[in-house]
């Protein structure tokens, strides 16, 4: 996969991964939030089983 | 072979470039020891813990530093370049803080985006750690996480844009000044604290029947000295990441007024010994003395740039006198668990630093049309950042609490989270830190992890 928007260093600017790419980078973006707010989700899930034995 | 003499030209584009590369370095070492206020906060929190808590309130504290930083990329720096007006957003002078924007990530024609980010993001993660402390021991862990990223990525940020900002509304119409960010840093996150507090209710056993506080002592209070004197070292990362470094010219604050690191240094260790000084007057415990000293800077940061250093000397006595005695009226007078004095440390402090500054005022603004500092002007803008940080504390925790989803059950609380969250024991050869009443399901998985 060429994930490289540059072809040279010559002028570069932005050159990270998919910066030519916004539906890539969209892609990614979503991922991320979706792992972020998985993690809380998966935090209230593991308390509430937790949770039973002392309830 | 020959030399040729540099032009003018180059001259010009090395003088600029070797100015960029200092600033990045500057703010670099500034956000590395910011790092260090999170090893504070975690010691002290952890030493404030009872021992069948510690570990579950150093999950806690690291994991808000770990939300805050994905949830300050998504949206927390637009809120920042977006909302310096109040409630409006300029999206075009935000565009480049969107999560998408080309100046998001690595970019050669920008070296200030991520190093600016980055230091407001361990700005940000301070606001979620010095709410950590006040609810440890009884706060579920992912009501905590969800009330961490709206204070560290949206309360704070929000407060930062109005007053911490080149052109904050609370600069441009009421001439507010606050050098080290007393206000939206300490102030909002001290009020969001006492907001949740108040919804939270108090640990098991902290109060008697009667109402009489009964103290709870924390299992190190070594641990949580050493933590107090970390966050020390690590606000002077935090005070320098204040200041705007300008290539060929003056050093700024942030609001465009020239300062040195001179005045900075002069003011913060001068206000640091009175918060030691006066806390030491008032309770003779170590636990105070080094609260105080955060006390006592943040009853000066709005000012560090300006004050007579023996004056940053007087305000810090003040703030170490006051924050014990406030923390104690708030506690005895209406019952409020705050676990390590949060509020009454960074709420109250970084009041007294704002209205301080309100009192010995008078310094012209550079931003215009911006009035001068004046005492009104810090008095109403410290009642937007207390209102700032209650509102939506004492609202959330308001809405949790009714859903029963802000506190761990009693039981759970009096087994201690080590063993009904993590689980693992802190110090598992020494001392025992439960009691027979464990599930027997929980101990084969301590025995097992």
């Amino acid at each position: 996969m060429n994930a490289s928007p540059i072809t040279t260093w010559e002028g570069a600017e932005a050159y990270f991964t998919f910066a030519d790419s916004p539906t890539a980078m969209m892609v990614i973006l979503a991922l991320a939030v979706a792992a972020t707010v998985g993690a809380v989700v998966a935090s209230v899930l593991h308390e509430n089983h937790t949770y039973i034995d002392y309830k | 072979m020959e030399q040729t003499a540099p032009t003018l030209a180059e001259l010009q584009t090395l003088i600029e470039m070797t100015g960029t590369i200092n600033m990045e370095v500057f703010y670099w070492w500034c956000t590395g020891l910011m790092v260090i206020i999170h090893a504070g906060f975690l010691a002290y929190e952890m030493g404030a813990s009872r021992l069948k808590n510690a570990l579950a309130s150093g999950v806690k504290n690291i994991l808000a530093f770990a939300f805050i930083i994905p949830t300050f990329f998504f949206f927390g720096w637009w809120i920042y370049l977006a909302m310096y007006n109040g409630f409006t957003p300029d999206y075009e002078a935000a565009a480049a803080g969107l999560p998408w924007s080309t100046n998001m990530g690595p970019n050669l024609a920008d070296n200030a985006s991520g190093i600016f980010w980055g230091a407001f993001v361990l700005f940000a993660a301070t606001t979620a750690s010095i709410f950590s402390g006040a609810v440890i021991e009884r706060i579920r862990m992912s009501s905590f996480l969800i009330l961490a990223i709206i204070l560290g990525s949206v309360v704070w940020i929000l407060g930062a844009s109005w007053g911490w900002h080149p052109t904050g509304w609370l600069t441009v119409e009421w001439g507010f000044h606050d050098f080290g960010a007393a206000g939206a840093v300490h102030m909002v996150a001290g009020f969001f604290a006492l907001g949740v507090t108040i919804n939270l209710g108090a640990r098991l056993g902290r109060f008697a029947p009667d109402g009489t506080p009964i103290e709870i002592k924390g299992h190190s209070m070594p641990m949580t000295i050493i933590g107090l004197m970390l966050i020390i070292v690590g606000f002077f990362g935090f005070l320098g990441g204040c200041i705007i470094y300008a290539g060929s010219a003056q050093w700024t604050t942030i609001f465009g007024t020239p300062v040195t690191l001179s005045a900075v240094s002069f003011n913060t260790l001068m206000a640091f010994s009175g918060g030691i000084i006066g806390a030491y007057f008032v309770t003779r415990q170590p636990f105070w003395m080094m609260s105080g000293a955060l006390a006592g800077i943040f009853s000066a940061a709005p000012g560090l740039d300006l004050y007579y250093p023996p004056l940053a000397f007087l305000l810090g006595i003040t703030g170490g006198v006051v924050a014990p005695l406030a923390d104690k009226f708030i506690t005895n007078k209406f019952k409020i668990d705050d676990a390590v004095g949060a509020f009454a440390v960074h709420g109250v402090g970084g009041l007294i630093g704002i209205i301080g500054l309100g009192i010995f005022s008078g310094f012209p603004n550079v931003i215009e049309g911006a009035p001068a500092i004046s005492f009104m002007g810090q008095l109403k803008s410290a009642g937007v950042m207390a209102l700032l940080g209650f509102v939506p504390g004492f609202g959330l925790s308001y809405v949790m609490a009714k859903m029963n989803f802000l506190r761990v059950p009693p039981k759970a609380e009096e087994m201690g989270l080590d063993i009904v969250e993590v689980p693992l024991q802190a110090y598992p050869e020494s001392v025992p830190a439960y009691s027979s009443e464990i599930p027997a399901t929980k101990v084969t998985a301590t025995a097992s992890a």
